[in-house]
C-alpha cells in the first residue's frame, strides 16, 4: 500500500493526515497541476460535480452515488473548500485522488480556492484549529494558484442510453420514452439510481413568434403559452434543447466547464489559456471572472452583486457557444434548490453538488454524468480542434447553417443528472457532532 | 456586536456587553447584513413615532428585550436634527435576563452616564423582571410606571414568537387593553416554514431546544398582517421581508447599501436572498398619532406576495 493509498483511506474516514504528509502531498500535487493548461481536456464518459464546500460527508455520499474513483471520471469545479466543517478533509481527499489518479479526477479552481476568501469563510480558521499552524492553510492555498481555471470535456455523446432502473412512479413509466429510444437527451435519477423523468429531444419546434424569446420552459416564470404543454421539463431542466433537424447529424461539441461563467474579456477558449493564472484570484480581469460571474435573465452584460465578477445574459452565452463551438457551458457557484438548473435552451448548466448547503439551505444537489461517444455504438465524434481551434465570427462557419440574425446552437450532449439528498445524520460517525446553522434571531 | 465591530452599524455601547476579556464572535458576511437591515428598519420606524408631535411624551415597551441598546442609542443621538419626544422606555425580560442587564449598566460608566444624561432631559428608562406569561394570567402583575395615558410603541424582536399562539395573542391583548390610546406594534419574526428552506429552518432550531410556536400560524406577510389587525392594530399593518428591506430605498438608502456592501465581500448571494426572505418585520398601529409618524411608509400586500400564493 502506498503511502498515498493510506493517505486516502485515512482521509476517507475524515481523519486529517499529518502536517508533514499535507506537505508532501501538495507539493507532489502541484508538480502534477503545472503541467496542465489552464483549460485541461477530459475524454467522457465523465462526471461533472459543483461546490462540495466541506460537507464532507456529503461528498462520500456523492462518491457512493456517482460511484468510486477510479471507477468513475471524475470532473469537480471547485470550491471544495469553506462554509463546512471538513473543508480540510474534503480537499486532501480530493486532491490524494487527483495525486493518485492523475487521469481519473479532475480540480479546477473556484473563487473559495483564494487566500482571502478562505480568511473570510472558514477554511483558514479550520487549519489553523486542527493544526495549530496556519502552515497546512499556507501548502494549500499554493496548490489553489495552480489549479486550472477550467475544462472542455471532448467527445461527449449526444446519445443517452437510459438506465434500466426501476421508476420513482411506476405509473411514469408508461408515459415517459423508454431506455433505449434513439433520442434520449435527458434521465435524471435519484440517489437510489432510481429514474425521476426521462425526456427525448424536441422535435423542431414550430417558427417561434418572436426570436428574443428562446427562454425555456423549464427555469423561466415567464412562460411562452405556445410551449406544447407535455414538453415542459422537471424543475431545473430546460428539457429540451432548441430547434435542429436530425439528431444523427454529427457527435456533440465539447462542453466547457468553469466555476462562474464568462468575462467580457473573453471571447474564445484560447483566450483563457494565455491567461497567467499562478496566482491568487485577483479581484478583477478575466481570471476574477471566470471564477466569479452568474448567468442572469438579461441582456448582455451586467453588474454583479456579488462585488466581483459579471452578469451574462442568453445571447452572451450562445454567442460564445457558437463561436467556440460549444453545446454546453457547464458551471457552478450558485446554490440551486433543485440540485441543477438549465437556462437558455440548455446551452449553460449550473450544477450544485453540496446538499443542505450549510446544513440550512434545504437544497437538494446534483452531478451530471457525460456518456461516451460512440459507447452506444453510435458514430466517431466529430473533430474539435483542441489549441488553435476556429475562431470564426458569428457570420459564418461550422457546418451548422447560421441563421441571418440568430445563432445556430449546437446539439447539447445527453445528460444524465443524478440527484441527491444529505448524508443521513448517523453516517457522520459518533459522536454525531450536529452542526449549528446560524439564523437571525 | 460583530456587525458593529466591522462598521455595519453605530453603536458605541454594545461592548459593554462584552463579558471581560470575551472575543467577539465572527459572523458570517449574510448575518452581518441581516442585522444592519432589522436594526436600521425598526429604527426607522422608531425614530419617525419619537419625530411625530415632538411635544408629547412617549412610551416604548420592549418586549423580550435582552442586550438591546436601543435607549441608550436613541438617548446619544444628538446629530439627529429634527426634535424628539421625551420618552419613558420600558424593557421587560426574564428576572435572570434583567438581572444581568442592571449589573452591566451598573459597572459601564458609559451606560450609566448615558442614564442620568437622559434623566435630566426628562427621559426615563425602566428594566422590569417579568416573565411575559405572567401578564396572561387572570390577575396580571402590574408593570410600574407604566402610563396608559402616554402614546405606545410595542417591540418584539424574536419574542413573542417564542410563546404558544394564543399565549402571544393574550400578551397583546394586555397591552391593548390597558393602554387605551394610540398604541402600535412592531414585530420582528421569522416567516415561511413551509417550503424547504423554512422547514430546515424549522428542524435546525428545534434541535437546539428552540421552538418558534407562533411561526406557522403567522407563516406569511399578511398572515402578519392579518393577526395586527385582529389584535387591535385598526389603523393601519405593514409588513416586509429582510430581502424586501434592504432592496428598498424607503428603508435602505441607495448609498448606505454601496456603503454596506464595500464592508465585506459576500459570496452567500442566493443563502441571502433565502435567508432574508425568511425573516419579516411587521408593523400595526392604531390611534391618530401614529397615523402621522408613519404615513407615507409602505407595507401593503406585493404583487410578489400574490404569485407565492399561487404557488
Amino acid at each position: 500500500m502506498s503511502d498515498f493509498d493510506k493517505a486516502i483511506a485515512q482521509l476517507r474516514a475524515c481523519r486529517p493526515i499529518p502536517e508533514i504528509q499535507v506537505r508532501e502531498l501538495c507539493y507532489k500535487a502541484r508538480e502534477l497541476l503545472i503541467e496542465e493548461g489552464n483549460v485541461v481536456a477530459v475524454d467522457a464518459p465523465v462526471t461533472i460535480c459543483g461546490d462540495i464546500h466541506g460537507q464532507f460527508h456529503d461528498l462520500m455520499e456523492l462518491f457512493r452515488v456517482g460511484g468510486d474513483v477510479p471507477d468513475t471520471n471524475y470532473l469537480f469545479m471547485g470550491d471544495f473548500v469553506d462554509r463546512g466543517f471538513y473543508s480540510l478533509e474534503s480537499f486532501l481527499l480530493l486532491l490524494c485522488l487527483k495525486v493518485r489518479y492523475p487521469d481519473r479526477i479532475t480540480l479546477i479552481r473556484g473563487n473559495h480556492e483564494s487566500r482571502q476568501i478562505t480568511t473570510v469563510y472558514g477554511f483558514y480558521d479550520e487549519c489553523l484549529r486542527k493544526y495549530g499552524s496556519a502552515n497546512v492553510w499556507r501548502y494549500c492555498c499554493d496548490v489553489f494558484d495552480y489549479l486550472a481555471l477550467g475544462a472542455l470535456v471532448m467527445g461527449a455523446a449526444s446519445e443517452l442510453q437510459g438506465t434500466d432502473h426501476a421508476f420513482v412512479d411506476p405509473n411514469a413509466q408508461a408515459t415517459m420514452p423508454s431506455a433505449d429510444c434513439d433520442d434520449l437527451e435527458i434521465e435524471i435519477l435519484n440517489q437510489t439510481g432510481h429514474i425521476v423523468s426521462r425526456f427525448r429531444r424536441k422535435d423542431p419546434p414550430a417558427p417561434q413568434p418572436n426570436d428574443s424569446q428562446l427562454s425555456n420552459p423549464g427555469s423561466s416564470p415567464s412562460q411562452q403559452p405556445n410551449h406544447t404543454p407535455s414538453r415542459n421539463g422537471a424543475p431545473g431542466t430546460g428539457a429540451t434543447s432548441s430547434s435542429r433537424g436530425s439528431s444523427s447529424n454529427a457527435g456533440a461539441s465539447a462542453v466547457l466547464c468553469v466555476h462562474g461563467g464568462l468575462s467580457p474579456l473573453i471571447d474564445s477558449i484560447d483566450k483563457i489559456r494565455l491567461l497567467d493564472r499562478k496566482q491568487e484570484v485577483p479581484h478583477e480581469g478575466a481570471m476574477c471572472d471566470l471564477l466569479w460571474s452568474d448567468p442572469d435573465e438579461i441582456e448582455g452584460w451586467g453588474l454583479s452583486p456579488r462585488g466581483a465578477g459579471f452578469l451574462f445574459g442568453a445571447d452572451i452565452v450562445k454567442c460564445f457557444n457558437h463561436k467556440n463551438d460549444l453545446s454546453l457551458i457547464c458551471r457552478a457557484h450558485q446554490l440551486v434548490m433543485e440540485g441543477f438548473k438549465e437556462m437558455f435552451d440548455s446551452t449553460i448548466v449550473t450544477v450544485w453538488s453540496a446538499p443542505n448547503y450549510c446544513y440550512r439551505c434545504g437544497n437538494v444537489a446534483a452531478i451530471l454524468e457525460l456518456g461516451e461517444w460512440g459507447a452506444n455504438g453510435g458514430y466517431a465524434p466529430r473533430g474539435n480542434g483542441d489549441v488553435g481551434r476556429s475562431s470564426g465570427g458569428g457570420g459564418g462557419g461550422g457546418g451548422n447553417g447560421v441563421l441571418a440574425e440568430r445563432v445556430e446552437q449546437r446539439e447539447g450532449p445527453g445528460r444524465r443528472y443524478r440527484v441527491f439528498e444529505a448524508a443521513p445524520q448517523d453516517s457522520r460517525g459518533m459522536p454525531a457532532k450536529k452542526p449549528v446553522a446560524d439564523y437571525f434571531l | 456586536m460583530s456587525a458593529v465591530a466591522l462598521g455595519y452599524l453605530d453603536d458605541r455601547f454594545a461592548k459593554a456587553f462584552l463579558a471581560p476579556g470575551e472575543q467577539i464572535t465572527k459572523r458570517y458576511p449574510i448575518i452581518h447584513r441581516g442585522t444592519y437591515v432589522r436594526t436600521t428598519a425598526i429604527d426607522k420606524l422608531v425614530n419617525r413615532f419619537l419625530a411625530a408631535q415632538p411635544e408629547q411624551r412617549k412610551q416604548v415597551v420592549s418586549l423580550g428585550a435582552g442586550s438591546d441598546t436601543r435607549f441608550f442609542r436613541l438617548m446619544a443621538d444628538e446629530q439627529g436634527g429634527s426634535p424628539k419626544s421625551k420618552v419613558t422606555y420600558h424593557e421587560l425580560d426574564f428576572e435572570a435576563n434583567a438581572n444581568q442587564k442592571r449589573s452591566i449598566l451598573r459597572q459601564s460608566t458609559e451606560l450609566s452616564e448615558c442614564l442620568r444624561r437622559a434623566e435630566q432631559d426628562g427621559s426615563f428608562y425602566h428594566l422590569h423582571a417579568i416573565d411575559l406569561r405572567d401578564l396572561t394570567n387572570k390577575s396580571p402583575p402590574i408593570i410600574p410606571e407604566l402610563n396608559p395615558a402616554l402614546p405606545t410603541l410595542l417591540l418584539s424582536e424574536c419574542c413573542l414568537c417564542y410563546l404558544p399562539p394564543d399565549a402571544a395573542a393574550s400578551v397583546l391583548q394586555y397591552f391593548t387593553v390597558n393602554l387605551p390610546g394610540s398604541l402600535a406594534l412592531i414585530l420582528y419574526e421569522p416567516i415561511r416554514p413551509f417550503d424547504a428552506f423554512g422547514k430546515t429552518m424549522v428542524s435546525n432550531l428545534a434541535s437546539r431546544g428552540i421552538h418558534l410556536q407562533t411561526l406557522k400560524r403567522y407563516s406569511s406577510l399578511q398572515a402578519q398582517r392579518q393577526r395586527l389587525r385582529l389584535a387591535g392594530f385598526s389603523g393601519g399593518q405593514g409588513a416586509r421581508d429582510v430581502h424586501q428591506l434592504y432592496g428598498h430605498d424607503e428603508w435602505v438608502l441607495q448609498g448606505e447599501r454601496e456603503r454596506i456592501e464595500k464592508l465585506e465581500w459576500l459570496d452567500e448571494v442566493e443563502e441571502w436572498k433565502l435567508l432574508a426572505s425568511h425573516y419579516c418585520v411587521a408593523w400595526g398601529c392604531r390611534g391618530e398619532l401614529f397615523g402621522e409618524a408613519w404615513q407615507g411608509i409602505d407595507g401593503s400586500r406585493t404583487g410578489e406576495e400574490d404569485q407565492d400564493e399561487l404557488r
